[in-house]
């Protein structure tokens, strides 16, 4: 027993330890930063933090930006990742895997070297500096990977489910609103969680889609910060950014990190 | 009524990924660059001659290469304890899977950015404790054969919670009977570990390791924030210079060419490595 | 059912920020008759010109107002923005401010307003002869300079009588520096693989006597000059007058150091004088400034920065956005950014200011610089050649090449690149 809890240190300080960095630079006055272990002097500030609340435009500008972009490319994907999903899981076996063959291999490709072609897309519909249709590439690229993990799901489900609601006179859209999407929440929930991080976090697409200032996304933004003095490195207001940025992410992990793993479960990545 | 309710998702897949590629091969075979005034103009295949003689795409594609083999590799093996790890029955187990998916969870183009203060030379924590003990500094993103190394760690940190999460979901579907029983025959847990929980584990680690392997080749963010692909170009990648000849050179037709032939490399690497695969799997059955 | 609550607040949220994001817009459409002129600037210009941007604010109300965008710190990274903003054909911006090295880039590339028609030329001969140099591409001026920027050497006053004058003198006084414990390191400058490194080559390669490009614009790097001045910053670093990790080091790095009072010298830009003197500066007025170290007197060279500003083509206020950059670049705002910021002036007269030169004892040296600056060569290729020459002098200073090898190869690179550009053309 003594032995894990050395093992569950180990792990805790591997995953924590950049970030605590970032905290303690965060609130660190410039001076400390530069001598982060001698602790004489003003080591402490709050500056970091003001100035960023402060700056125009204010940071959290930026987490609702990225909030936005999270949840339209979130909801898009599973609006049509679900029916597609399920749909799948009707048809025959040969169908099946063929699709999700095809899946996989999407859901592979290293999305990063789309940027160039997306750019162009952006240019010819007009789609630049907009949060809503920045959601459009986000969903595209989950859709692969949220339909594969969504397809296992529904076809984990027991068939008599479906033949009963049948019987009781429902059509399709309650059974699905009622009685599988219920059923498959988990699996949603893990699967939305998924999308939702990604488009929290994706760079090179909301790098070059986006150039207005008030409309960047948090990891734009941040990798973007400026210092408050000409040429000084702004590693404090970096780390305060990081700090900030990050609180909706932890939250998020901590409410759903059970569900995250009981949904991918149940969706039996294997395929 | 099948094809109504997949045709939606089936249309946004192909207008992010086929509209691109076919893009891409299009643009390969033209000039778009400032030369041409950004027009496109058909250049019959010599963007293809130039990216066969041009040693630094080769020298990226080795480095890509290498930065996603090591990187995957070390991921993969920290993932599986971890996952074992967070498997146990423990208290507070909620927190402490929280708190070990968070990397994951933290945007790349951030953490990169701390990772860079933190091998900042001389005022990164890194070299300053070194310093403290009187050691020399490491200098890690200085030296180009530390660099990458540099990049790597960064690279485990954040992803192996996302491969310890898949691997994870599938430790949770192996029966503890088959434990129980197996124990009961008189095996140790190390023997259990290799012929129960590997095998089952299998279609887990093969998923993950495919998706980590095409995304860790597509690596752009972490790299650009934390050395920009220097010194000496020695951690650029790919995907790396692509943007660089769209974005910096505004040379469209080479960029594109770049990004077709990396497309070509990936395929190529993942059959080779499907091959190896079940090659070593009959090998080993047999 | 927790989750369909958490998807309602969003939702909530998000109806309330449209809501929001409307009300403001339509606010900021009230103003019909006022011109928007947008500017997008690096964060320390946008910084720096508030003041004066409030003042034609308050005087022009009701008829011009100025949006300055603050971009981001790192020149490339403006650079990406602002390509990023010309690729998806947006007219965000009425005015860029322009980097030195972007110019030919741009104008070959259609983006900029051609600046002829407007400029009386009187005013352009007003002008410092440096100040005058790249602005132009094929015979079109497209650029407005907004601050000249030109490379200059900081010396430690307290630590020397007088600053090195050759390349060999730098050596030996930082490394003795350095072995005598002085000062934890002797030399600091750009060595990172980026544009800053570039920059330092130029003015080492002038002083040993040779140049990037010769007149026929053919590459010279792998003369004996180019060999020597690169192994002379390569013994920079073996010798221990320079760190190892100035390999890693931009501006920003270099200046941390020498302001934490850890190095003899420092190569950087003007606005480093300010920095350098602010009030919680640990080296306050023990600096000294001179110009980059050379073999023969004659050959002291500064590389060329410089900052200016030029009209986007798909600006529909071409001559709102014109009375725009004159007043941000009048003598009088050249006068206050220098007070302020420590803006080199662009304009002759103000090098024989008064005022001014009592301000500041670095005057004279910076219209001394400003006399002797290098340019970068002037092509839209200029990326990919800078590219070129960056890769390699960060391979040879990090020993993964020697000198040589590394050099040709960059002549080699440069030939290909300038080539292929011909025969396309």
């Amino acid at each position: 027993m003594k032995r894990l809890n050395i093992y569950i240190l180990i792990l805790l300080i591997w995953s924590l330890l950049p970030f605590l960095w970032q905290l303690v630079t965060s609130f660190s006055t410039t001076e400390a930063i530069l001598e982060p272990f001698s602790f004489t002097g003003n080591h402490w500030t709050l500056d970091n933090y003001s100035q960023l609340l402060t700056a125009n435009p204010p940071f959290w500008q930026y987490l609702i930006n990225s909030t936005i972009v999270g949840c339209s490319s979130t909801f898009i994907t599973l609006v049509l990742a679900i029916p597609a999903a399920y749909s799948l899981s009707k048809s025959n076996t040969k169908t099946q895997s063929l699709f999700k063959i095809i899946f996989l291999a999407t859901a592979l490709f290293p999305y990063v070297l789309l940027f160039l072609a997306l750019l162009e897309l952006a240019r010819y519909f007009d789609l630049g500096n907009n949060l809503f249709a920045l959601a459009l590439p986000y969903a595209g690229l989950s859709l692969p990977i949220a339909i594969l993990l969504l397809l296992s799901a529904f076809n984990d489900l027991p068939k008599d489910i479906e033949e009963a609601a049948k019987i009781e006179g429902m059509n399709l859209v309650q059974l699905l609103r009622w009685i599988l999407i219920p059923l498959i929440a988990p699996a949603t929930a893990s699967t939305a969680l998924i999308i939702f991080i990604f488009s929290w976090n994706e760079y090179p697409i909301a790098l070059t889609w986006i150039s207005q200032s008030d409309k960047l996304t948090l990891p734009v933004a941040i990798a973007r910060i400026a210092g408050s003095s000409v040429y000084s490195v702004p590693y404090g207001a970096y780390a305060a950014a990081t700090v900030l940025g990050s609180i909706p992410l932890i939250l998020l992990v901590l409410i759903f990190q059970k569900g995250i793993v009981s949904g991918l479960t149940q969706g039996a990545v294997k395929g | 009524m099948n094809i109504f309710y997949l045709l939606p998702a089936l249309t946004l897949i192909t207008i992010t990924f086929g509209l691109p590629i076919i893009r891409y091969f299009w643009i390969s075979f033209h000039a778009s660059s400032l030369l041409t005034g950004l027009e496109y103009i058909p250049n019959y295949g010599s963007n293809w001659l130039r990216i066969i003689g041009d040693d630094r795409f080769w020298r990226d594609t080795i480095q890509t290469l290498r930065f996603t083999g090591v990187s995957v590799s070390i991921e993969l093996i920290i993932a599986i304890l971890i996952a074992l790890l967070l498997n146990q029955k423990l208290r507070g187990r909620g927190v402490i899977r929280a708190i070990s998916f968070l990397p994951w969870a933290l945007p790349t183009a951030v953490m990169a950015l701390g990772w860079r203060w933190i091998f900042n030379s001389p005022y990164g924590p890194i070299d300053q404790l070194l310093n403290l003990f009187g050691f020399a500094s490491l200098n890690i993103l200085s030296e180009p054969r530390l660099s990458w190394i540099g990049t790597v760690l960064a690279d485990v940190w954040k992803t192996s919670p996302f491969i310890s999460l898949i691997l994870l979901a599938g430790l949770q579907t192996i029966p503890n009977d088959l434990y129980e029983a197996f124990i009961l025959e008189g095996g140790t847990k190390r023997q259990a570990f290799f012929r129960i929980t590997l095998p089952l584990l299998e279609p887990y680690i093969l998923v993950s390791l495919l998706f980590r392997v095409a995304q860790a080749f597509g690596v752009f963010d972490l790299i650009q924030v934390m050395t920009g692909g220097g010194p000496a170009g020695s951690t650029e990648s790919l995907a790396g210079y692509a943007y660089l000849n769209a974005m910096r050179f505004l040379d469209f037709g080479y960029s594109a060419t770049i990004i077709v032939f990396s497309f070509i490399v990936l395929i190529l690497v993942c059959l080779i490595g499907w091959i190896t695969i079940s090659n070593s799997k009959r090998i080993l059955s047999s | 059912m927790n989750n369909i609550k958490g998807l309602k607040t969003l939702g909530l949220l998000l109806v309330t920020y449209l809501f929001f994001n409307h009300i403001a817009k339509a606010e900021r459409s009230l103003n019909a008759n006022t011109t928007n002129i947008n500017i997008l600037m690096p964060a320390p210009f946008a910084d720096s010109t508030s003041g004066l941007v409030k003042e034609f604010n308050t005087t022009n109300k009701g008829n011009i107002r100025i949006n300055v965008t603050r971009g981001p710190l790192e020149t490339e990274a403006v650079s990406d923005l602002a390509i990023s903003t010309l690729l998806l054909g947006e007219n965000q911006y009425d005015i860029l401010l322009v980097d030195i090295t972007w110019l030919a880039k741009y104008a070959a590339a259609d983006w900029l307003e051609p600046l002829d028609k407007y400029i009386p030329v009187g005013d352009w001969k007003r002008l410092a002869h440096g100040a005058r140099l790249g602005n132009d591409y094929n015979n079109k001026i497209y650029r407005w300079p907004l601050v000249s920027d030109m490379g200059l050497l900081y010396w430690r006053k307290d630590l020397m009588d007088s600053p090195p004058k050759t390349p060999e003198e730098l050596l030996t006084i930082a490394s003795k520096l350095k072995k005598d414990g002085k000062v934890k390191y002797g030399y600091v400058w750009q060595g990172r693989q980026y544009e800053g490194l570039s920059c330092v080559f130029v003015e080492v390669l002038a002083g040993f006597g040779g140049s990037w490009l010769d007149k026929s614009l053919n590459p010279n790097l792998d003369s004996d000059q180019s060999i020597e001045a690169a192994n002379w910053m390569l013994s920079l670093i073996e010798s221990g007058a320079s760190p190892k990790s100035v390999t890693n080091f931009a501006e920003t790095e270099v200046l941390q150091v020498f302001e934490a009072g850890d190095a003899a010298f420092m190569r950087n830009w003007p606005y480093a004088w300010s920095e350098l003197h602010k009030s919680d500066s640990q080296i306050k007025g023990k600096v000294g400034v001179t110009s980059m170290v050379s073999i023969l007197p004659g050959n002291q060279a500064s590389t060329l920065g410089s900052w200016g500003f030029s009209i986007l083509k798909l600006s529909r206020n071409t001559k709102e956005a014109y009375q725009v950059i004159r007043f941000l670049t009048s003598e009088k705002a050249q006068r206050e950014l220098f007070l302020k910021n420590g803006y080199t002036p662009t304009s002759r007269n103000l090098f024989k200011d008064q005022l001014l030169q009592q301000h500041s004892e670095i005057l004279p040296y910076l219209e001394k610089a400003l006399s002797i600056t290098k340019g970068r060569p002037q092509t839209p290729l200029y990326a990919q050649i800078s590219n070129v020459l960056q890769t390699e002098l960060s391979s040879l200073l990090t020993k993964q090449k020697s000198t040589i090898e590394a050099m040709k190869s960059a002549n080699k690179k440069t030939i290909d690149i300038l080539s292929s550009a011909g025969k396309k053309k």
